[in-house]
């Protein structure tokens, strides 16, 4: 089995397939978590999903973080706290009611929080807010960590800064992968190469970059305000998934989440700009960030900024992941597009494809995503 | 005034040097300097003028000269004002720490002019309060114009623990000690080299005839072995070269194992303007040569604009002159610090983040070819306050001697490039002008 991409998707898929009884090869261009799974916020949270078929897998998601940390597996790497979905006027407050139905119809468990219970719980890190609603049992795992565990518990072999440039078909069948280092026999293949999946496939355009830029703070001092758990703007809910990849409308969105590190630090996000350049960070997109965050939190203005970041996450044409088989070659699967639910999803996702490329059916639903819905063909290069 | 404007980081001899000379050419310069006096480390001025440390007479006239022409010159100067690094849209970032905001500016060129980073090498206890750097502690002595309160030890190598404890002991309080852990000789083709650049050796010969009659010289091969707290003070373990153990009881250890351009994480990105580095930011061959290497930079910066820049026979050949003087220097001390494989597991390495020698062993155990960068995500190197800048050589090197070489990481891959190069409160952050919506 060929497992392409090390991120997140890629190394859990690696993991179950390898306990299957798979023999299996991750290989990557670059190392390990260096794409998205390496410079995501970590939330794996159900707060922001629209309802659907994404908010339905992120329940179901979170659960399975939970079996994985109740098995043994991620102990440490997941700690289960709850979001708070913040208004701070009445407009975000129609916005937040709604939101809130919309998660308790999927059975998410939510506690709106008004008046005392809302200065009880977060008026000291929030005082604007005027309104809440905490979105109990979720989560937050750091991705790169999440993926380190997984190589630590092995089973399977990681090629690094190991390109897979083609595949070697024969009667429908790929057979081998192409890399610098010469052609690889294999049995079945997994595309899990987020960004990079474009390389592979025949269609244009239906997977683009989409940046994000993140805020690393100091550690807050011992006397600062009391953060129950991540804040997140109303604000980012509209923001969030609401342009499709390459629209010409709003090529940048700006959200606002506060998320308190077990460190004291705190990380502040988020942009979404359709653009490709990750490496570095603008002071307009920062500041605008800040500022809002500091109208939410007035305490944050004390602390420093150490560090911004940005990364690229794989956003499809129609907002929704890709998971299934690729036509053209029926031992080769797909798993990409996760955009900003990359660590949330990624580990249930390769559970996912492990089930599917053995055979079995896949413990939930994911037709929604089935890669058949843009008719997919690996690209004649590859 | 219009056409194009230069920024100039660092008020050191490099930077001043470099401003003058583009201002000599016409050119619309602005100066940043961090601090609120100018001068850099080599020429700290003392906050109050009655009280200041002993400085070789060369050093003054050369700072003299370049104040005397800047106070004439059309260089603007803006002081606190700490560069913060440049966006991804080309944007030069200024803390401006007199107003507590943050501006940007867009010039057309920018000499970096940071001067150097002192290296200090891992041993347990250095990330204890009271361990300070040798240059740390000289610039305090220089803006404060007396001696550290306490008994001081010093240690390490390289000329500045010399200069340090002959400026303590002019102020009237010696080391406790001076441990140069270099053993090498002084020959003869060594001091013909620096005969080229006598300044060096009569500067030496001052500290250390000052050193010899307070009976303070140094101690050649002992060096630092443990440092940890005792009674409110700090014990601390050395050996000498005949492999004797001592403990002595401090208040404050002064470390050095020489010097390094600050790379300050500054990349040039796509956008950004016309970078050149100058005077110890660039290459450490010190204040003279900085004075020099600020117009080779600002003759970089002139030909860029496209104007003739005069010719810098006279600044190349002062530069050649200094880099050699320099390398017969560093032939006499010994940067090397103690091999880590010596170092016992609880020994902090990443100082920001407080990750030790063991954490790193550990994340190398696995037996598969962890990459650098899944070293500083995992390990936490390099992702505090500094980026790595103060810890990614002894990450690497360490990784490099667990293995039979064949990838040894690269110091770039572990130290960080990010913005802001220093942290930069929110505060200030927050004033920064809303850009038009259009973008």
């Amino acid at each position: 089995m060929a497992v392409v991409g090390a991120g997140i998707v890629g190394m859990s898929a690696a993991h179950f397939l390898s306990r299957a009884g798979w023999q299996v090869t991750v290989y990557d261009a670059g190392v390990v978590a260096s794409g998205a799974t390496g410079s995501a916020d970590g939330a794996v949270s159900v707060a922001s999903k629209k309802p659907g078929p994404l908010m339905t897998l992120a329940v179901a998601a979170v659960k399975f973080y939970e079996q994985l940390v109740a098995t043994g597996i991620l102990v440490d790497e997941y700690l289960p706290r709850s979001t708070f979905v913040v208004a701070s006027d009445q407009e975000e407050l129609a916005v937040l009611e709604r939101h809130a139905g919309e998660l308790e119809a999927a059975g998410v468990p939510i506690r709106m929080l008004r008046g005392a219970a809302l200065m009880d719980v977060i008026g000291a890190a929030a005082p604007a807010a005027i309104a809440a609603a905490e979105v109990q049992r979720e989560g937050h795992a750091v991705g790169y960590r999440v993926v380190e565990r997984l190589r630590q518990l092995g089973g399977f072999t990681i090629r690094r800064n190991c390109r897979v440039s083609g595949f070697k078909s024969s009667n429908g069948r790929i057979t081998g992968v192409m890399t610098e280092q010469g052609i690889e026999s294999t049995d079945a293949v997994l595309l899990a190469t987020g960004i990079g999946s474009m390389h592979f496939l025949a269609e244009a355009g239906l997977i683009r970059p989409r940046k994000g830029q993140l805020i690393v703070t100091d550690r807050a001092g011992a006397d600062s305000p009391h953060f129950p758990g991540p804040l997140m703007s109303c604000r980012y809910l509209v923001s969030k998934g609401s342009q499709p990849a390459g629209s010409t409308a709003a090529s940048r969105s700006l959200g606002l989440v506060i998320d308190p590190l077990r460190t004291g630090q705190f990380l502040i996000g988020g942009s979404r700009e359709d653009r490709d350049d990750r490496e570095t960070a603008d002071a307009d997109v920062v500041a605008t960030l800040l500022r809002d965050a500091v109208a939410l939190s007035p305490s944050l203005a004390q602390l420093r900024v150490i560090r911004v970041f940005s990364g690229l996450r794989a956003a499809t044409r129609d907002g929704m992941p890709i998971v299934g088989n690729v036509g053209g070659a029926d031992n080769v699967w797909i798993a990409t597009g996760f955009e900003g639910d990359g660590i949330c999803l990624g580990p249930m996702i390769g559970r996912l494809c492990q089930q599917m490329i053995c055979g079995e059916s896949p413990e939930q639903d994911i037709s929604a995503l089935d890669a058949a819905r843009f008719g997919l063909t690996l690209a004649a290069a590859a | 005034m219009s056409g194009p404007e230069v920024l100039v980081i660092g008020g050191g001899p490099a930077g001043v040097s470099a401003a003058l000379e583009l201002a000599r050419a016409g050119i619309d310069v602005t100066l940043c300097e961090q601090g609120p006096q100018l001068g850099g480390a080599i020429h700290r001025q003392p906050n109050d003028a009655t009280q200041s440390v002993r400085v070789p007479r060369s050093h003054k006239r050369r700072w003299r000269a370049l104040s005397d022409e800047l106070a004439t010159s059309t260089v603007k100067v803006l002081y606190r004002h700490m560069f913060a690094g440049i966006d991804a849209t080309g944007a030069v970032l200024l803390e401006d720490r007199m107003h507590a905001r943050l501006v940007t500016r867009r010039p057309t060129a920018l000499v970096l002019a940071m001067g150097a980073i002192e290296r200090v090498a891992p041993v347990p206890g250095w990330q204890l309060p009271g361990v300070v750097t040798v240059g740390g502690l000289q610039v305090m002595m220089k803006s404060t114009g007396r001696a550290p309160d306490g008994d001081v030890l010093i240690a390490g190598s390289g000329p500045l623990l010399v200069a340090l404890a002959a400026q303590m002991v002019s102020l009237g309080k010696a080391p406790v000690a001076v441990l140069e852990r270099s053993t090498r000789p002084m020959s003869v083709s060594v001091i013909a080299s620096l005969l080229a650049a006598p300044a060096y050796l009569w500067e030496a010969a001052g500290y250390l005839l000052t050193l010899a009659r307070s009976g303070a010289l140094p101690r050649r091969g002992a060096f630092v072995t443990a440092i940890v707290p005792k009674d409110g003070r700090l014990s601390v373990t050395t050996l000498d070269r005949n492999g004797r153990e001592r403990q002595t009881l401090v208040d404050r250890v002064a470390l050095h194992d020489g010097l390094l351009p600050n790379s300050n994480g500054t990349t040039a990105g796509q956008h950004a303007p016309f970078i050149v580095r100058a005077g110890d930011c660039r290459e450490v061959l010190g204040g003279a040569a900085a004075l020099a290497d600020g117009r080779l930079a600002a003759g970089a910066v002139l030909a860029h604009l496209g104007q003739i820049a005069s010719v810098h026979k006279g600044a190349a050949d002062a530069l050649a002159r200094e880099r050699q003087a320099q390398a017969a220097l560093n032939t006499l001390f010994d940067y090397s610090g103690r091999d880590p494989a010596e170092l016992p597991d609880e020994t902090i390495i990443c100082r920001c983040e407080g990750r030790t020698l063991g954490q790193l062993r550990a994340l190398l155990t696995a037996g598969d070819p962890v990459s650098p960068r899944e070293i500083k995500l995992n390990g936490r190197f390099g992702m505090g306050a500094c980026q790595g800048r103060f810890c990614a050589e002894w990450v690497a090197s360490f990784v490099a001697s667990q293995r039979d070489g064949s990838s040894p990481p690269q110091v770039s891959e572990i130290v960080g490039s990010r913005w802001p190069v220093k942290p930069v409160p929110i505060s200030a952050f927050v004033t920064l002008p809303p850009s038009s919506p259009s973008e």
